[in-house]
Formats: C-alpha cells, sequence, structure tokens
C-alpha cells in the first residue's frame, strides 16, 4: 500500500475521531441561536464564555469535577493496591487444589455481571449501611468494578517478570513483600501506569452506578451531572458542552503523558496470552 | 512486616477521606428534590429567599424529568430519607399517594390555623393533589399551573387569510395550506412531540379526547381501540405529514427549536415556553406568535393539565419544617415571584394580576385553559401504561404500523398491565 | 534453581500463609459486592407481588418486549463487533508499519474512548438531530436530500445509528490492543517467511493473525462483554424508540426496576442475561487458554 494512500486514509480517521469532539467544543462556545442554526457553522460564529460561566459559577459543576477527582484517584489507589497484592500472589504461588487458577477465573468472572443486575441490590445495601449518597459508597463500588482488570493485567505483567530477581533478594534476606516493592514493582511500571489509566478513565466515566447511588449534589460525579441537563422543555447544549469539554481534559492530559506506557505496558503483558 | 502495617494504613486514611460526609449542622435543613428546567430554578430561587428570612438551609437538587420520578420513588419506597420536599408531575401523583408515601397534609395545615387550602388556588389544581383525585384527602400542594396552549404564526395566518383555528380540522387545513404556499422558505404546517413515553401521550390526549377518545371506561377497561381512538390516531399521522421529517422522535427542546428558528407554524405547547419567543438571544420569530387554547373536533378542546406539585414524603425527618417552607412558598406573594420568573401560577388572583397580564398577555387564555383542563387518567400504574402506549404512539408515526394496528395492539398491552396490576 | 532455605516452623507457616493473606483483601471486596446481590436478585426474582412463584421467569417467554429486546441486543453487539474489529485491525496494521509521526496518530486516534460514554452520546445526539444537526446540514450543503435521513427517529436508521456511535468510540480501544499485540510480535518469523517468498496477504494470514491470536481473542471478548450490556449510550441516544427500535436488555430491565417498580422481573431478566454472558466469556476463555497452551 503505497504511504500516500496510508496517510490519507490515517488523517481521514483522525478526523472522524476528532470531528465531534471539536463539534462540542464549538457549541461550548456558541450562543443558543448558533446551536441550531442551518446551515451549521463549523468555524464561523462569535464566542461566548456564558456557558462555562453558567456551569461551574452558576452551577454546580465545579462541584462534581471535584467529586469525580476525588472518586476517580482513590478507588484506582484502592484497586491498584488491592488487586496487585493479589496479582502477585495468584502470579507466584502455586496453591491447593488448583486454587489459584480458580480464584483468577473466579475474579475475572466478576467483571462480566452487568452492572444493572447489581444496580437495585448495591443501592439497598449502601441505604442499610447508610452511605447513600456520599462519595464512599463510589469509590467502594468502583474499586470492586477495577479490581479484577488490575489483577488479570497485573498477574499478566508478573508472569513476564523472571522469578530469578526476586530469589536473589530473598537470599539476600529480603522478605517477600520487601522483593515484590523493591525489584519486582519498577519492572513492571510501565504495566502498572497502563492499568492506572483504565482504571482512572473508567471510574471518571462511570454513568450507571452514579446514577443510582447518588441523591444530591452532595455526591454527584460529573457524568451524572451533564446528564442532568436534559431539562423537561429543552436540553442545554451549552451547558453540557461546556463542562463536557472539561471533563475530558483531565483524561487527556493524563493518557497522553502516559500513553507511551501504554501500548508498551499492554504489550508486556496480558496481550501474550 | 513494615510494609503492610504502612499499607493498611494507607488504605485506611485512603478510605477516610472518601466518607466525606459533612457533620450535620446545628442548624435546620431542608432537601428538595426538583425538576431540571424553569421550575426548579423558581423553586431554587425560593429556597434562597426562604433562608435568607428564617436562616432554614435548604439544598434543591435537579433532575431531569425521567429521572426525577426514578429518583423519588427508590427513595420513598427504600425510605431513605433523602428529601424533604419532592417536585411532582401530576401524572405521578397517584402512583405515590396509592402506595401511601406521602404526608397527609390537612391536619399539617389546620396545625398552622387553616381547615384546607386556601379558595385562591384554581379548583383543577387542587383536584389532582387529593387522592382519590377530587375528592379524597390533600396530599400535596400545586406549584407550578401548567395546561397546554395551542400556538401559532400569527403572521402567517394573517398573510394567508386563515382565521384563528377553531377545530383540529381547522389546523390540518392552514398547515396544509402554509406548508404549500411557504414551501420555497422550509417551512412546516404543524410540529408536535412523537417521542415514545411522555412526549407522545402528552401531545396525542388532546386530540385523543377531542375526537372522543377515552383511554378507559368507567369499569377501567382499556378502551384505546374504539373506532374514534383509531381515528384520533389517524388524525395524528395524517398530521405528522406537515411535520418536520423526524417528528417521531420529537421531545421538547426539537418542538422549542423549530418554533424558534421560524419552521414551524403551529404547535401544542407548555406556556413556560412563552418567554422565550420574545427572547432576542434565543428566537427568530419575536412578537409573531400567539396562544389559544385547545382546538375542539367532535368534543370541544380541553388541555391537557401538567402542574407541578409539591409533597412532603412520609419519611421525611424535618415534616413541619418542609410544610412551613411548602406554606411559604404557595403563598400569593411567593407564587408572584415565582410567576416572574417563567411559572405559570396555580391561583386564580395571580392570574388576574394586572401587573403579571401585563407582561404575560396569555394569562386569560392560561386560565381559561386550565380551568377547563381534565388530567390525564389518574391510575397508578400510569407509568407502565404511559411507557406502553408511547411506544405504539410512536410506531405509528414512524409508519412502522398503521394506525389500526397500533390501537389495537396497545390495548392489548394496556390490558396485560391493567390485570397484572389487580 | 537455587537451594531451597531451610525455614523454621514459624516462618514456613508465615510462608504459606503469604498467598492467601495478600489476596484476601482483594477477595473480601468483590465477594461483599457480589453475594448479597446475587442472593437478593435470587430472593426478589421468585416473588411475585408477596408470593414466592416463578411468575416473573415463565412470563419472559411470552413477552415480546423482552424476546425483541434481546434481539436487539444480539444484533447491536455482533454488528458493532465486527465493525469495531476490521476497523481497529485496519488501524493498527496502519501504525504498525514505517510511517512518520507513529506517536501522534497513536494519541490523538484514541481521543473518542476517552470520552465519558454519557458525553459522547449528547455530542452524536446534536450532530444527528435531522434538522439542525450538523451531519445533516453538511451532507445539505454538498446536495444530499437528507428528507428520509433522520438517523435516530427512523426505525430502520436508529439501530445503525446507535451502532455508528459506538463504534466512533469503542474502535480506538480495539486499535490500541491489536496494536500493542502487533509490536509485541518479534521479527524472526517475518524474516523467515520473507525469506520463504511468501506475497504479503500470506505474510499476513499465516504468520501476523496466528500470533496475533491472543491479543484478538482478548479484545473480543472484552468488547463483547461491555456490548451485550450497553446501557449510556442508548440511554442517552434514543432512549430505546423510536417505538422501541433501540431497546436493548438493559434498558428494558433499568425501565423494568426503576419506572415500574418492578424488581422481581428485573432481576429474573438479569439473570438470563448473566446466564448468557457467563456462557459466552467460558467459549472465549476456553479458546484464550487452548491458545497459551499452543
Amino acid at each position: 500500500m503505497s504511504r500516500a494512500l496510508k496517510y490519507l486514509l490515517l488523517f481521514l480517521s483522525l478526523g472522524v475521531a476528532l470531528a465531534p469532539v471539536y463539534w462540542m467544543v464549538t457549541i461550548s462556545l456558541k450562543s443558543e441561536v448558533d446551536h441550531f442554526a442551518s446551515p451549521p457553522p463549523w468555524f464561523s460564529f462569535t464566542p461566548t464564555l456564558e456557558h462555562y460561566y453558567e456551569a461551574f459559577v452558576t452551577r454546580s459543576f465545579a462541584q462534581y469535577l471535584v467529586t469525580s477527582a476525588i472518586v476517580a484517584v482513590i478507588s484506582t489507589l484502592c484497586a491498584l493496591i488491592l488487586g496487585t497484592l493479589a496479582a502477585y500472589a495468584l502470579a507466584r504461588f502455586r496453591l491447593p487444589y488448583e486454587l489459584d487458577r480458580k480464584l483468577s477465573l473466579w475474579i475475572l468472572s466478576t467483571r462480566m455481571f452487568p452492572a444493572i443486575v447489581t444496580a437495585v441490590p448495591l443501592f439497598l445495601m449502601m441505604r442499610d449501611l447508610r452511605l447513600l449518597d456520599t462519595k464512599a459508597s463510589l469509590i467502594i463500588v468502583y474499586t470492586a468494578f477495577n479490581l479484577p482488570f488490575v489483577v488479570w493485567m497485573m498477574r499478566g505483567f508478573f508472569d513476564e517478570v523472571p522469578r530469578d530477581l526476586e530469589e536473589a533478594a530473598l537470599v539476600d534476606g529480603d522478605s517477600r513483600l520487601g522483593a515484590l516493592v523493591r525489584v519486582v514493582l519498577p519492572l513492571v511500571a510501565p504495566g502498572l501506569a497502563a492499568t492506572a489509566v483504565f482504571c482512572l478513565i473508567v471510574s471518571w466515566n462511570e454513568f450507571l452506578f452514579a446514577l443510582v447511588l447518588t441523591q444530591t449534589d452532595a455526591s454527584m460525579t460529573l457524568p451524572v451531572g451533564i446528564a442532568g441537563r436534559v431539562t423537561q422543555y429543552e436540553i442545554k447544549w451549552g451547558v453540557m458542552s461546556a463542562a463536557g469539554a472539561v471533563a475530558i481534559v483531565p483524561i487527556l492530559v493524563f493518557a497522553m503523558a502516559m500513553q507511551k506506557y501504554l501500548v508498551r505496558g499492554l504489550s508486556l503483558g496480558a496481550v501474550k496470552g | 512486616m513494615r510494609l503492610t502495617r504502612s499499607l493498611t494504613a494507607l488504605l485506611l486514611l485512603v478510605i477516610t477521606v472518601g466518607c466525606n460526609k459533612d457533620p450535620q449542622p446545628a442548624r435546620k435543613e431542608l432537601t428538595i428534590a426538583a425538576i431540571s428546567g424553569v421550575e426548579g430554578e423558581a423553586l431554587k430561587q425560593a429556597a434562597v429567599d426562604y433562608e435568607t428570612q428564617t436562616g432554614v438551609h435548604i439544598t434543591v437538587t435537579e433532575f431531569p424529568y425521567a429521572n426525577l420520578f426514578e429518583k423519588e420513588l427508590i427513595d420513598l419506597n427504600a425510605r431513605t430519607g433523602a428529601y424533604d420536599l419532592i417536585m411532582l408531575d401530576d401524572p405521578w401523583f397517584p402512583t405515590f399517594a396509592t402506595k401511601q408515601l406521602l404526608t397527609e397534609l390537612t391536619p399539617l395545615l389546620q396545625k398552622r390555623g387553616q381547615n384546607g387550602p386556601d379558595t385562591d388556588f384554581i379548583d383543577a389544581s387542587i383536584a389532582v393533589c387529593r387522592h382519590p383525585y377530587q375528592s379524597g384527602s390533600l396530599y400535596a400542594l400545586p406549584y407550578v399551573g401548567n395546561s397546554q396552549l395551542f400556538f401559532y404564526r400569527k403572521d402567517l395566518f394573517e398573510k394567508h387569510s386563515l382565521k384563528a383555528p377553531a377545530t383540529w380540522e381547522d389546523v390540518l387545513t392552514a398547515a396544509k395550506t402554509i406548508q404549500e404556499k411557504e414551501s420555497g422558505s422550509g417551512m412546516y404546517g404543524y410540529v408536535m412531540r412523537a417521542a415514545q413515553g411522555n412526549a407522545a401521550v402528552a401531545d396525542f390526549m388532546p386530540i385523543f379526547w377531542a375526537f372522543g377518545g377515552e383511554m378507559f371506561d368507567a369499569s377501567g377497561k382499556p378502551t384505546v381501540n374504539t373506532p374514534e381512538g383509531i381515528a384520533a390516531l389517524e388524525f395524528m399521522v395524517q398530521m405528522g405529514k406537515y411535520s418536520p421529517p423526524g417528528y417521531a422522535s420529537f421531545n421538547a427542546d426539537e418542538v422549542g427549536a423549530h418554533l424558534l428558528q421560524g419552521t414551524a407554524a403551529m404547535s401544542i405547547n407548555w406556556p413556560a415556553w412563552i418567554g422565550k419567543f420574545d427572547d432576542p438571544s434565543k428566537s427568530k420569530v419575536i412578537g409573531k406568535i400567539e396562544f389559544t387554547t385547545l382546538p375542539g373536533a367532535r368534543k370541544p378542546g380541553q388541555a391537557e393539565i401538567g402542574n407541578w406539585l409539591i409533597a412532603i414524603p412520609r419519611t421525611s425527618r424535618n415534616a413541619e419544617t418542609a410544610m412551613d417552607f411548602l406554606v411559604w412558598a404557595t403563598t400569593a406573594e411567593q407564587m408572584r415571584r415565582s410567576a416572574l420568573r417563567g411559572n405559570p401560577p396555580t391561583r386564580k388572583s395571580l392570574f388576574r394580576d394586572p401587573e403579571l397580564v401585563a407582561k404575560y398577555p396569555a394569562y386569560p387564555a392560561q386560565m381559561r385553559s386550565l380551568e377547563t383542563s381534565r388530567p390525564r387518567p389518574r391510575t397508578p400504574q400510569w407509568n407502565e401504561i404511559e411507557n406502553a402506549f408511547g411506544i405504539f404512539l410512536s410506531k405509528a408515526n414512524s409508519g412502522a404500523l398503521t394506525p389500526a394496528e397500533a390501537m389495537n395492539q396497545a390495548n392489548a398491552e394496556l390490558e396485560k398491565i391493567v390485570q397484572r396490576g389487580q | 534453581m537455587p537451594n531451597s532455605r531451610r525455614l523454621s516452623n514459624a516462618a514456613s507457616r508465615r510462608h504459606l500463609l503469604l498467598p492467601y493473606v495478600l489476596v484476601a483483601p482483594a477477595v473480601a471486596v468483590l465477594l461483599a459486592l457480589s453475594i448479597y446481590p446475587l442472593i437478593y436478585s435470587i430472593t426478589v426474582s421468585l416473588q411475585v407481588g408477596d408470593a414466592w412463584s416463578i411468575g416473573n421467569f415463565t412470563r419472559l417467554a411470552s413477552d415480546n418486549f423482552f424476546l425483541t429486546a434481546m434481539a436487539h441486543t444480539f444484533v447491536f453487539a455482533v454488528a458493532a463487533l465486527s465493525c469495531e474489529f476490521l476497523l481497529g485491525l485496519g488501524l493498527a496494521l496502519l501504525l504498525n508499519s514505517q510511517i512518520r509521526g507513529r506517536g501522534f496518530f497513536r494519541a490523538t486516534l484514541l481521543v473518542p474512548m476517552m470520552l465519558p460514554p454519557v458525553v459522547a452520546a449528547i455530542v452524536w445526539r446534536l450532530l444527528l438531530n435531522p434538522n439542525f444537526g450538523a451531519i445533516n446540514g453538511t451532507l445539505k450543503e454538498i446536495g444530499i436530500n437528507t428528507e428520509a435521513l433522520t438517523w435516530t427517529a427512523s426505525p430502520s436508521l436508529a439501530m445503525m445509528s446507535v451502532i455508528a456511535v459506538d463504534v466512533w468510540q469503542w474502535t480506538p480501544f480495539v486499535f490500541l490492543v491489536l496494536l500493542a499485540g502487533l509490536q509485541a510480535i518479534p521479527q524472526e518469523p517475518y524474516e523467515a517467511a520473507l525469506i520463504d517468498g511468501s506475497s504479503r496477504w500470506q505474510t499476513f494470514w499465516h504468520v501476523t493473525l496466528p500470533l496475533l491470536k491472543p491479543a484478538i481473542l482478548i479484545v473480543l471478548l472484552l468488547r463483547t462483554m461491555d456490548l451485550l450490556r450497553v446501557f449510556d449510550q442508548i440511554f442517552i441516544l434514543t432512549e430505546g424508540g423510536p417505538g422501541f427500535a433501540t431497546e436493548t436488555i438493559s434498558l428494558y430491565i433499568y425501565r423494568s426496576a426503576f419506572r415500574f417498580f418492578d424488581f422481581g422481573y428485573a432481576a429474573a431478566m438479569s439473570f438470563v442475561l448473566l446466564a448468557l454472558t457467563n456462557v459466552i466469556s467460558v467459549v472465549y476463555i476456553r479458546l484464550l487458554r487452548n491458545e497459551s497452551r499452543a
């Protein structure tokens, strides 16, 4: 295939990928009359910051942003810590009755649960624990959400690392966990980074559980806040787009920074099977 | 095992930070679940005013239409006590009242020296706050006095020598004329909501009733597939020919957009839109839109009532404080403020108030519409019924089924639902 | 292998317990959040009203809405998966070859999957609006008649629109995983094939694809799971309409639970969905295991 054709296809794909995002950003900067103007002004319009002001100053989107950030970061941390420990155990130890393989499979299977199945029971559970409408309930749920993925990914990475290095550390008098932290973790850092990025994205973007488990602004996350701009009479496209534009910035920044590690991390681990 | 200990400490710290629910302050607090949009906005403003006056802190959480119902239903049923006051669209009221989820208001009114609700409230509005309808105990107070109006472009009507539509046939003729004569400018004669669910049903019921259709007979059996019912749906589909393409999925925002952009000549809509038509940052048809009561057919035109009510859940832990706020917010003075923010009131005195009428010349038409309006069937299964009925209306409008097929299948589905409810 | 150390009894016990201790927290969290829902769902699905009965399950067979929703879910999953796979593979192959600006393309092509699905759906809802959306607007500008192109309002085009939005958002994910897979393939098989004189197509079919199988299976597995339980985008784009045309099983379950307050029926349907998901995932996992043994 000729070089020119390759570049053409790639740029075309780029256009398709980015055009809708660009459109969303323009909507956030256009006044309401321009939203539905025909023909659609892709480039020529007078920009206004009124929607951003309305979203972040008049309304509570700044609060939603902070909530989303706290929930995403803490749940990712918890999932990474718990999941990495479990993954290490399952990768390095042979348990009786093939327990390690069965546990791996069981952990993976919980990711197969359609969220809708657990939405109502979890709502009731959180109510009984008096955790409804708190960030804690979302953190717990998202941790559970991300755990299977972390375990699975990290297990793949650990499998790639040869045991000799740890054995050497153990012989030198290190404890198992010490060896893990000082010797193995640095080696799987790219994989850890890739996993962390995925977990952050999942927690940041999650909708269904946030919808069900939050009741007031105290715990609402960004996706719920954005979807809530569908009023009975009109959809506040401007405010939604402004919030949407801001919602993707942290992820973009983080993912672009980690981008190198994403591909390396994936290819180091689970992809090999 | 220093490492495990420090890891555990980190975990605990992290979890504690996450569990951050603010400690309860000493002052009184209320939480309201409100609808996203102009009504919720007005209530938010009222809440701020109330706090300035009394020091009671009120949190208003807004939800989109469908979510509001779900949130309130699950909160009240699960007895989580998250909300002290809830806004209800009047068709939802039977569901909540039948399940006994609401606090009866008459005793609370009596404690405050009133025997019942003010006679200044419009009867139709108070009627939907009672369970059973009209005659039963009072479980809510009406806050927004919405009932449908018929909107039309008076400039286009004058241009083509059409008189204001009094019957649906007039509407059809006008739509045909305008669309044909204005065919160059992308103009459509009519625009309606036909998205499945609340949208389609709300826009269809006035036509249905005007043609003589009834959803249920006296014994509660579904009767949507009577000849009158089918004729009504056939008419709606016919009107669809003069509506913008894709109307079968339109919701309020698309209808509003067409009216504001000037590409549709007539529509049924709620009074809250009136303010927008004269807003230069939103409208291209300033001063061109006129409103009147709904057209009739076999039967005189009746608007569908769509009041927003405020009720107090039985599980509220602050019922007395909530009642104080509710009574305050529905006094004439507070409701007048809400009216100035775009919400039709539910008090006769306000509809006749000269200052308000000067600002909203449609008030006389609105009051007439409200006083002669009729509610959607008061059944606790309304949500399921509206959902199923809406699906079949949408299918008829998108051409997937003929009107007769749609009505027959709808009736069968409604029968299933009613049977499950017994 | 280095000689195993002789451990004291206490140390050896600690050594044996260690794996369990490491796994315990994760297992505890997962257990807590799956046991209660499971028990609750079983209990509630076997009740109709206040009485114990299997009525919820028998109702499934005669409920047209349920069967249609299941059919829609499958059509959606199969169509979206095929498109995402083919496009993702194509993109991965493109980017794996010698071109400049790889990093740039790779980074920017990932953007769609970074958006919250809710935001993506909202943007597309605006774009696809038949009268005011940019898509029809631009088509009109270049002379195409858009009267019949009502996208999310047309029963025939709605499903396609919804699939297109999912493909737009998740092809980058497929592309990412397959690219990683491609880059993990060592050079030797290619060199051998070159020496053997195979054509580009033969190399692709007999060398690349087989070595890519693990990555392919993994990405297919992950996407299938997500597609079967799709909710966010459809909820915002069409809410299942027009006239039920895009209603998938998750939407129907959600509606039954949260709008009609029929938790028992919702739970019964959830079990069917769960069973289905399990069967499919078992198939994939078996295939995966055979691959890693090979």
